[in-house]
């Protein structure tokens, strides 16, 4: 595929999010819900550049979150009487990333030298540990956390930080899950994706033909742990104005990150959205029929799709439009 | 003063050692024979261990009398599982893939409709509650669906497979009995004395904990040494071809040593509640889990008996540390041994992924 053509995928995903964003708009009372949604297809979107690319399942993801979270916490309760402005959510930002990204180095360094079953078990204490890292030598506040809705108000005005709070941090969620969709679609259709595409197949065969398969998955790696740090500087510091150890190094997030790219199918770049949307429309439902029984019914869904429908929505749909006009936007 | 608080420490992590070495062979067992991380593994020594609690609360049995009960529990689990979930993604005889068709879909819908149906009648009759039946409404229609394609299996990333779908079962566990007996920790108080050694003092009901667990590991190793399905079993681990060839029902010591592995696991929960007189909770299996693949891995995480010694290794190290680390002023030392054995893993993973006792060929 050359030229421009081979973007054209990004054209359902970005009506997809600007659907999303006219109806949370325009509907009175559901701007929650939809703050929600894109929440989860950031989540999807930010996983599945590692997880669907590599096939390598990263049971610690939640733990970049939680470190974006921090950042953005540890720079606005700092720089709150800097006279920054707006700017400090941006140099928030930065922090956020900067911090998912040392850790995603500390922990890559160790964890993608592994394979398969080790990587699993090396990172599957990566958000523990990180957690009883700050609480135990206190890092941060420790186990007391860090409350900074008071800076941000000294920082913005009380005004601004409202508007922060209640609608701009979404829309930097939305734009997290663009960014990760556009990310996504650039590593599918260069070097990168052809890499870990053949690094999926076979390792062994991948690294014969020359390819250096540790170079991509550390590409692969970052870039997915940097959009998480976003999505936790964004979706939860910004939103909630504090963090708090044991509420972002809750392994239930990954387990939501893995629903998500699972149901859509892993690998493609419109699976987290049609994973994210269905899984957070179904998870609200669920939190008003049957509160307290969405983790139960969930965790039988992800064992039902990986026996029956290993390639997700997404994937099923791919095969449909195989050797069709619309194949060229479908990925 | 420090030494003698060492010394005691050391004595204490021997003991909980061994029980931890206990609690990690059903993971190697499993690793070993089907190559599966079992990534719920915590969820399991969670089962075992309000096993204990309800036996000894509401019928008075002591726990040491539990043992045999979460062992036939566990074993009944680990064959549910097994054949529910993870036989169509690891299983020798798989037929191939087989695309689920339309009409099957149909089937499969009508068969959860009337489930649903009888379910709701049920509730009314039952008083069960309807989230409960909807969920056990999911998990038969599943059921039904791995029946007609059991058999089936993935080509390719069964490794990814098996870790989501073990890790899907522990949650499974955890919501269930979460359901049942809501998150609050529990504990219970079984003493029989205490063993006074002059720098520490050791409840009898651990040391009783530790010779259980020592007891197990000596049992199976004479099983696995001495008898034919132990030797069965083993062939397995060394060349699962080979062993096919020669006779052995593989698909049987599959399913068998899931069951197993499972088995002893929620035997460890009963032996583990010695140690934790108030920390019964659904969600107590996580920081197990962590320990567990650490055990694992320095043990070698394809064999059981590494990760006995593995475990005593672990529990002298961690209480060692904990000594050590409560000296460090501004820390909590409890948190950062959590933290220390994280630390341990990807040390151990780093310089020697095979193990620490023995290099595998």
């Amino acid at each position: 595929m050359r030229g421009t053509g081979k973007y054209l995928p990004i054209v359902p995903v970005l009506a997809a999010y600007a659907l999303l964003l006219l109806y949370g708009v325009a509907t009175p009372g559901k701007w929650q819900l939809v703050a929600q949604l894109a929440f989860y297809c950031a989540l999807g979107q930010a996983f599945n550049l590692f997880m669907g690319m590599t096939g390598y399942v990263d049971f610690g993801y939640v733990a970049f979150l939680g470190v974006g979270t921090y950042g953005m916490a540890v720079t606005i309760s700092s720089l709150s009487d800097g006279g920054l402005g707006l700017g400090i959510i941006l140099i928030g930002f930065l922090v956020a990333a900067v911090f998912s990204t040392l850790l995603a180095m500390a922990v890559g360094a160790v964890a993608l030298r592994l394979r398969g079953a080790y990587f699993a078990i090396a990172t599957i204490g990566v958000n523990e540990g990180f957690r009883y890292l700050i609480e135990g030598a206190r890092i941060w506040n420790g186990a007391d956390g860090i409350i900074f809705s008071r800076h941000l108000k000294t920082a913005l005005g009380r005004k601004m930080a409202m508007s922060v709070s209640t609608f701009w941090a979404d829309i930097f969620v939305f734009g997290v899950a663009v960014l990760a969709a556009v990310l996504t679609l650039y590593y599918l259709r260069n070097k990168v994706g052809y890499a870990l595409l053949a690094l999926r197949e076979d390792e062994d065969a991948a690294k014969v033909m020359g390819i250096d398969v540790t170079r991509f998955k550390i590409i692969a790696f970052i870039t997915s742990a940097a959009l998480a740090g976003l999505l936790g500087a964004s979706g939860w510091a910004l939103k909630l104005t504090y963090v708090y150890p044991p509420d972002v190094f809750e392994i239930h997030y990954t387990v939501e990150a893995i629903i998500i790219v699972l149901l859509g199918g892993a690998g493609t770049l419109m699976g987290p959205i049609a994973g994210g949307l269905i899984y957070g429309v179904s998870k609200y439902f669920l939190a008003i029929t049957l509160p307290g029984f969405q983790l139960l019914i969930f965790a039988p869904i992800i064992i039902a799709i990986i026996v029956i429908f290993p390639e997700g929505l997404v994937g099923i749909l791919k095969g449909k439009v195989h050797g069709t006009r619309l194949e060229k936007y479908v990925i | 003063m420090f030494f003698e608080q060492l010394s005691g420490n050391l004595v204490q992590g021997l003991v909980l050692g061994s029980v931890y070495g206990m609690a990690t062979m059903g993971l190697s067992l499993i690793f070993g024979v089907l190559q599966v991380v079992n990534v719920g593994h915590g969820a399991f020594i969670m089962v075992g261990a309000f096993t204990a609690l309800i036996l000894f609360q509401s019928l008075g049995v002591p726990p040491i009398f539990a043992i045999p009960v979460a062992l036939v529990i566990g074993m009944l689990l680990g064959m549910l599982f097994y054949y529910g979930a993870v036989k169509p993604l690891v299983s020798p005889s798989g037929t191939g893939i087989r695309k689920v068709g339309r009409k099957q879909l149909g089937k499969a819908a009508g068969v959860f409709v009337a489930v649903m149906i009888a379910m709701r009648i049920l509730s009314g009759i039952l008083d069960l509650n309807i989230a409960f039946s909807i969920f056990i409404a999911i998990i038969l229609m599943y059921s039904f669906l791995v029946y007609v394609y059991g058999g089936r299996r993935q080509e390719k990333g069964p490794e990814l497979a098996t870790l989501l779908v073990t890790f899907s079962l522990g949650v499974i566990l955890e919501e269930v009995v979460k359901q049942i007996f809501t998150s609050e920790a529990r504990g219970y108080n079984w003493d029989l004395g205490k063993l006074d050694l002059g720098f520490t003092v050791l409840p009898l009901t651990k040391i009783l904990a530790s010779g259980g667990s020592l007891t197990v590991a000596v049992l199976l190793y004479l099983w696995f040494n001495k008898t034919r399905a132990g030797m069965a079993m083993r062939s397995v681990v060394e060349d699962s071809v080979g062993a096919r060839v020669c006779g052995v029902n593989v698909d049987w010591q599959y399913a068998l040593s899931f069951s197993l592995g499972i088995g002893l696991t929620v035997t460890s929960g009963v032996l583990l509640t010695m140690f934790i007189p108030v920390g019964i909770n659904p969600y107590m299996g996580g920081g197990y889990t962590l320990k567990a693949f650490v055990i694992a891995v320095l043990g070698g995480l394809a064999s059981p008996y590494g990760a006995f010694f593995g475990g005593i290794v672990f529990g002298l190290l961690e209480n060692g540390s904990y000594t050590l680390l409560a000296a460090l002023p501004g820390g909590e030392p409890f948190a950062l041994t959590r933290f220390f054995s994280f630390v341990m893993l990807l040390v151990i993973l780093l310089i020697r992924p095979t193990g620490l006792l023995r290099r595998k060929g």
